[in-house]
């Protein structure tokens, strides 16, 4: 033993004089920034996943029961065990995020942060207590509770109560960084501007990503399956995830326009750099992502129906179209320049037919909302006519395009994650709480503060 | 034979009470999910109960802009019954905004829309358009800051009609800006024009309710429902046979009538009993707990006030917040062209199937429309929270 230790000790004792004492600071900021935001972005990638199929899950197993019929509850049945297999993943990720990364980055900030929201942290600590364990509940006493399905149905509906609460009180911590109210109060805390619609937002955001998400999987699935049983469970599974996916999707255009309208009022700066500053061609790009979704799934839809000669086929593929239009149109760009200020700056404010470089059809009002009105009211159409068509699909029969596009839906669901945790993130710079403490040395700005001092 | 039954058959002889209490009792209506079925009655008592208020209202009230508030003032601080009164005139009016819709919500989902029962449904839909009105139009009339610049607010709204807008404001307002002549126009549409409209509504609505019975959920039907996957359920324990009302007309058979009834007294009259107490109970709370707010008398001059709307307005006054002025004439076609689509779904939706889960192309962009409303109101709370 002593020889091994006098071999390697050496060894070690140099490696600790390159190592830093303490977490790295300065000129690695920015290097932090990306591993936190890397990270950040993979965990809201798995985290919503689990979070939405602890709410969906529940939810088709109910519908399975009622409906009686036996692919619900084996598609629900699925989605536990995905639950049972990703939970510890994403909260691996999570707490090596907090203990190691904002602890030792940002420790200043996370600990005003957890002094500010101990209320909503407590909570969600325990909520996510709660929901582990109703979530292996939940799933391993699938069988032994057969015969008694209203008990489990309670147990998942406890599971959807608990995954909701999760992701309400981490809500309350993200959208205080963003728009800050009195933090002695913790109603104050817990409704602060942005905390309604960034839960209602998130939460439909997340029940829409499961749906993609498992659409995907069950059109992998789908493609290996050697048995006609399993092909018509994965073909309908994956339509019944895609239809779920954009029902959900519908909501958010409008919830997403009420968020940045309550950013607009409570958080000027960052609103302002949203939608003219150096984030707004990521808003450009996260408007017109929406719109290629929609386009994408009403392709799916017109695909699906027409493969088994079901009415609707041609006025979906027309739908399409119209999406397409609408699409453009909410892509085009107001400021042909990396943001207004430097279109302003060069004194080429003016419209792109005068020399300048304005295009004023860019603008969001009113052609950009008119635009987000009509795709969203055409993708509404789109569904309905969908389903309309439905009673005439063959389950099964699906060819590899329809499958194809659900899974590049599922891509396109996780481009849009990250670019709008990127733009809502990035939105607060130069702060981490709003105009109270910024990122460079985490000092606090304002004379009365709402804070600790450091 | 004793003096009260004989003045009983007397009575009966010239008026058939007695064949018409029968019919009125002993009809079959559905056992199952007969909770459900209580949202209609309750409905009715919280009407009667605003007209019952609202007589004892307009014995103090005056329809003026010098003596509104005035009157109002005088009956919540000086008349302790007034007071009340006025609570539960309030706080009814919330409650029956809640019932109805809650009523509209089962009568769609079970789908209790579908042939025969298409003009139910239509008379139904007028009537929560007239309840809506109501609301609306009561709210003017205390002529304090919240009902001055509610008036403000919801008439100026009437100049996006295409077309007709700037005349049906001036036709509402009586002038360029709202004044003495907006408050007895609304007054008199609140307690003469549309109580004219509502309560024979309420007539027709209940004689097509009796006409073609109680239709329930398609959980009456549970024994005859076969599952598309071939599942068999087993078929309800006990039946009676079909009596009147069912079947009223000629329709699809498996949705004729419900597999099991009861008469609709002492059963079904004991539910509705116990859920419309319940609630009068609960309005009667809340009218002496909190009672009708009054702010102070309206002052179209003011700067410092912040217009708050009423909660059943909080959907649209959030759409109006998020949508740019040069778009609020396109918004407004949403509640509109809603309305419109209520009125048409019976002659939209034709398919015979009552089961929610069976029939997803309406229910899924009906659940929406719940969700919608649902989403905004959450929204407008969460922002008057934060003013």
């Amino acid at each position: 033993m002593s020889t091994l230790i006098a071999l390697i000790g050496p060894a070690l004792h140099t490696l600790a004089a390159e190592l830093p004492s303490q977490a790295p600071q300065g000129n690695n900021r920015l290097a932090a920034q990306a591993a936190i935001g890397s990270l950040f972005s993979l965990h809201i990638l798995i985290a919503g996943l689990v979070s939405g199929a602890g709410e969906i899950g529940p939810a088709i197993e109910f519908l399975g029961f009622v409906r009686q019929r036996r692919r619900y509850d084996r598609l629900a049945h699925g989605l536990g065990r995905f639950m049972t297999l990703y939970f510890s993943f994403s909260s691996a990720i999570a707490i090596l995020l907090i203990t190691v990364l904002l602890v030792g980055y940002w420790g200043h900030f996370w600990t005003t942060m957890v002094t500010i929201g101990w209320w909503p942290l407590f909570i969600e600590a325990w909520t996510f207590v709660l929901q582990v364990s109703l979530a292996y509940i939940w799933y391993y006493t699938w069988d032994p509770l057969r015969a008694f399905k209203g008990v489990h149905m309670a147990i998942g509906g406890l599971l959807a109560i608990a995954s909701f609460l999760q992701v309400y009180m981490i809500d309350i911590i993200a959208s205080y960084m963003l728009t800050p109210t009195n933090p002695q109060n913790p109603l104050r805390l817990a409704l602060n501007p942005t905390s309604y619609p960034l839960t209602v937002h998130r939460t439909i955001g997340n029940l829409a990503y499961i749906g993609f998400a498992f659409g995907a999987f069950c059109a992998i699935r789908f493609l290996r399956a050697r048995n006609s049983e399993d092909k018509a469970f994965y073909d309908w599974a994956g339509s019944f995830g895609l239809l779920w996916g954009v029902a959900m999707t519908l909501m958010q255009p409008i919830v997403g326009y009420s968020y940045a309208k309550e950013i607009q009022l409570h958080s000027f700066g960052s609103w302002y750099k949203m939608m003219f500053g150096t984030l707004s061609p990521v808003f450009l790009w996260q408007i017109t992502l929406l719109g290629i979704m929609f386009v994408t799934a009403t392709l799916y839809f017109g695909r699906r129906l027409r493969t088994d000669g079901a009415p609707g086929a041609g006025l979906l593929r027309a739908m399409s179209v119209g999406l397409v239009l609408t699409t453009l149109l909410a892509a085009m760009p107001y400021h042909l320049g990396f943001t207004y200020a430097d279109v302003a700056a060069a004194g080429l404010n003016r419209p792109f037919w005068e020399g300048g470089l304005i295009n004023p059809l860019g603008s969001m009002i009113p052609w950009k909302v008119l635009a987000l009105m009509f795709y969203t009211l055409i993708a509404i159409a789109a569904v309905v006519w969908y389903l309309r068509g439905l009673p005439g699909v063959v389950w099964g029969s699906a060819r590899r395009g329809e499958q194809r596009i659900l899974m590049l839906m599922a891509v396109l669901t996780m481009l849009m994650i990250v670019t709008m945790g990127f733009i809502r993130e990035n939105s607060r710079g130069p702060f981490l709480i709003s105009g109270e403490m910024t990122i460079e040395g985490q000092q606090n700005t304002q004379n009365t503060q709402p804070t600790p001092a450091p | 034979m004793g003096r009260i039954a004989a003045a009983y058959n007397w009575f009966d002889e010239r008026t058939a009470i007695r064949s018409l209490i029968r019919k009125g009792l002993y009809e079959a209506v559905p056992v199952r999910g007969a909770w459900f079925y209580t949202l209609g009655s309750a409905t009715l008592v919280l009407i009667l109960l605003q007209l019952i208020t609202g007589i004892f209202l307009t014995l103090l009230y005056v329809p003026s802009v010098t003596e509104a508030w005035a009157s109002l003032h005088y009956l919540t601080q000086h008349d302790a019954f007034g007071a009340i009164v006025r609570g539960i005139h309030l706080w009814s009016a919330y409650i029956l905004l809640f019932v109805i819709g809650l009523h509209m919500i089962r009568t769609f989902f079970s789908g209790s829309y579908k042939r025969p029962r298409e003009l139910n449904w239509v008379t139904g839909v007028g009537l929560f358009v007239l309840v809506l009105a109501m609301a609306i139009t009561g709210a003017f009339l205390p002529w304090d800051q919240a009902a001055y610049w509610t008036a403000v607010v919801v008439t100026n709204i009437a100049v996006y009609t295409p077309f007709i807008g700037s005349f049906l404001r001036a036709l509402w307002r009586g002038a360029d800006t709202v004044g003495p002549t907006t408050l007895s126009r609304t007054f008199g549409i609140h307690v003469w024009l549309i109580p004219a409209i509502l309560f024979p509504l309420i007539g027709a609505h209940l004689a097509l309710l009796r006409k073609h019975g109680e239709f329930g959920s398609y959980v009456n039907y549970r024994g005859a429902y076969r599952s598309r996957e071939g599942v068999d359920v087993p078929p309800a324990p006990k039946q009676r046979p079909i009596e009147p009302p069912y079947p009223a007309v000629p329709t699809d058979e498996l949705w004729a009538a419900p597999l099991e009834t009861e008469d609709f007294y002492p059963h079904q009259t004991f539910k509705d009993g116990v859920v419309s107490a319940g609630l009068v109970i609960l309005v009667f709370i809340l009218a002496v707990a909190i009672g009708a707010p009054l702010e102070a008398v309206a002052d179209p001059a003011t700067t410092s006030y912040t217009p708050v709307p009423e909660w059943f307005f909080l959907p649209l006054d959030e759409l109006l917040l998020l949508v740019p002025q040069q778009l609020i004439p396109l918004v407004l076609v949403l509640p509109t062209g809603g309305v419109l689509l209520l009125l048409a779904l019976p002659f939209i939706d034709r398919d015979p199937e009552r089961n929610p889960f069976e029939r997803p192309a309406v229910m899924v962009p009906g659940a929406f429309a719940v969700l919608f409303v649902v989403i905004l109101t959450l929204l407008g709370s969460g922002r008057l929270f934060n003013l």
